[in-house]
């Protein structure tokens, strides 16, 4: 299988720790693509139209957009560990990680804000709308006692993911003094090896 | 007691899930709980912490989101067949979706950023998400959808009917004259004219 990758990608990086928890990383060829929102890859957008990571290319040829579902689809071929199959548990696991990816977005505009639009270009307001949707989705993190049971699940992948994207491009946001319990979750699931390997280094 | 939907009758997203709940004969289990874009984050925190709709609040109080969770959450209550179980159909159909929701994505993108103060807009990353819907109709057009109703389907048809309304100025049917007839005979569904967003 082909994966369409960036190193600094929390979307990316999701899908890679996902393949390590269910064994599946030595099945993949990383294809390293540099891509920004107004610069994109031509080689990706062949593969997929709208230049977004990550993309899949499973070995039949199967094309997958999007974190959530490759992610899925790793998760199907392994035997389903990281997403129950049905039930309340599933829908639990799958708002989990659209709150993650939720998250993320807002930190990514943040990112994209203030490092590639231009300084005369900005929008303070428009940061701190973004910050507030961080800050909410940190407290509801805060108050979700299950995310912090042992049992490895994608949704508990995709907060690890959003988390280390905070550390690593917002380091002076001090969210583990707004979030205790969090953060001491976060840092013991950090210590897993297949969020070690995949720790991004600006 | 109803399922209370944060709703409002201009966003895509929304209008994803009614056609679903449409397609699925679930729509009059909603309370529908109307909000506005200047309003959205305030109205709808309390039940979604990113500010976002559709959120759905269950009676038992759990609470659904992204717009992909509720649709299959419907579609698993109803039994229905929007999303193939597994194999190379769930594959195709979510990959399909994912880039309609691209569509959808971007051209939110477009409209947020015309509503930024006019000094304070970039004119590259328009012209970028442009071309980004561009490339992905080019890419439907090229291998137009079944006549399946299903997540992917109805994901396009909603992103082109976006596309009619709030960039009525860059028409997207010429040079796409297989998707445009697939459009045309899709939005002709009752749940496309039921969840039709009212006149700009």
């Amino acid at each position: 299988m082909k994966l369409y990758f960036s190193a600094l990608s929390p979307f990316v990086r999701k899908v890679r720790v996902a393949a390590m928890e269910l064994g599946l990383d030595k099945q993949i060829e990383l294809v390293t693509v540099a891509t920004t929102p107004v610069a994109m890859s031509a080689d990706l957008t062949k593969v997929n139209p709208l230049g977004r990571l990550p993309t899949l290319v499973a070995d039949d040829g199967t094309l997958l957009f999007e974190s959530n579902l490759i992610v899925e689809y790793l998760d199907t071929l392994a035997g389903g560990k990281l997403i129950p199959a049905k039930g309340p548990e599933r829908w639990r696991v799958k708002c989990t990680e659209a709150l993650a990816d939720g998250l993320m977005d807002s930190a990514i505009l943040v990112r994209y804000e203030t490092f590639l639009r231009p300084a005369d270009k900005r929008w303070p307001e428009w940061i701190a709308g973004q910050q507030q949707k961080v800050n909410q989705s940190l407290d509801t993190l805060e108050g979700y006692a299950w995310v912090f049971e042992d049992k490895i699940d994608a949704g508990k992948i995709a907060v690890g993911c959003a988390l280390g994207y905070l550390d690593l491009r917002f380091p002076d946001m001090g969210w583990r003094k707004r979030c205790e319990t969090l953060g001491r979750w976060y840092d013991a699931f950090a210590k897993r090896p297949s969020m070690a390997a995949t720790k991004p280094q600006a | 007691m109803g399922w209370k939907l944060h709703w409002s009758p201009t966003s895509p997203y929304v209008r994803k899930v009614m056609v679903a709940a449409h397609e699925l004969g679930l729509a009059d289990r909603f309370d529908l709980v109307a909000t506005r874009p200047e309003t959205v984050v305030a109205d709808v925190s309390g039940d979604n912490p990113l500010g976002r709709i559709p959120a759905l609040v269950l009676p038992d109080g759990a609470i659904l989101f992204d717009s992909l969770v509720i649709a299959e959450f419907l579609d698993d209550t109803a039994g229905g067949a929007l999303f193939p179980p597994r194999g190379a159909a769930r594959w195709r159909t979510l990959t399909q979706h994912a880039q309609a929701q691209g569509v959808i994505d971007a051209a939110i993108a477009i409209v947020a950023e015309l509503r930024r103060p006019e000094n304070e807009r970039s004119p590259g990353f328009v012209a970028a998400r442009h071309a980004e819907i561009a490339r992905a109709l080019d890419a439907a057009e090229r291998a137009p959808p079944a006549d399946a109703v299903d997540i992917g389907t109805i994901a396009l048809a909603v992103g082109l009917g976006y596309l009619d309304f709030r960039h009525p100025g860059r028409p997207w049917r010429p040079g796409r004259p297989r998707l445009a007839r697939w459009y045309e005979a899709f939005a002709a569904r009752p749940s496309m004219g039921a969840t039709k967003p009212p006149a700009a």
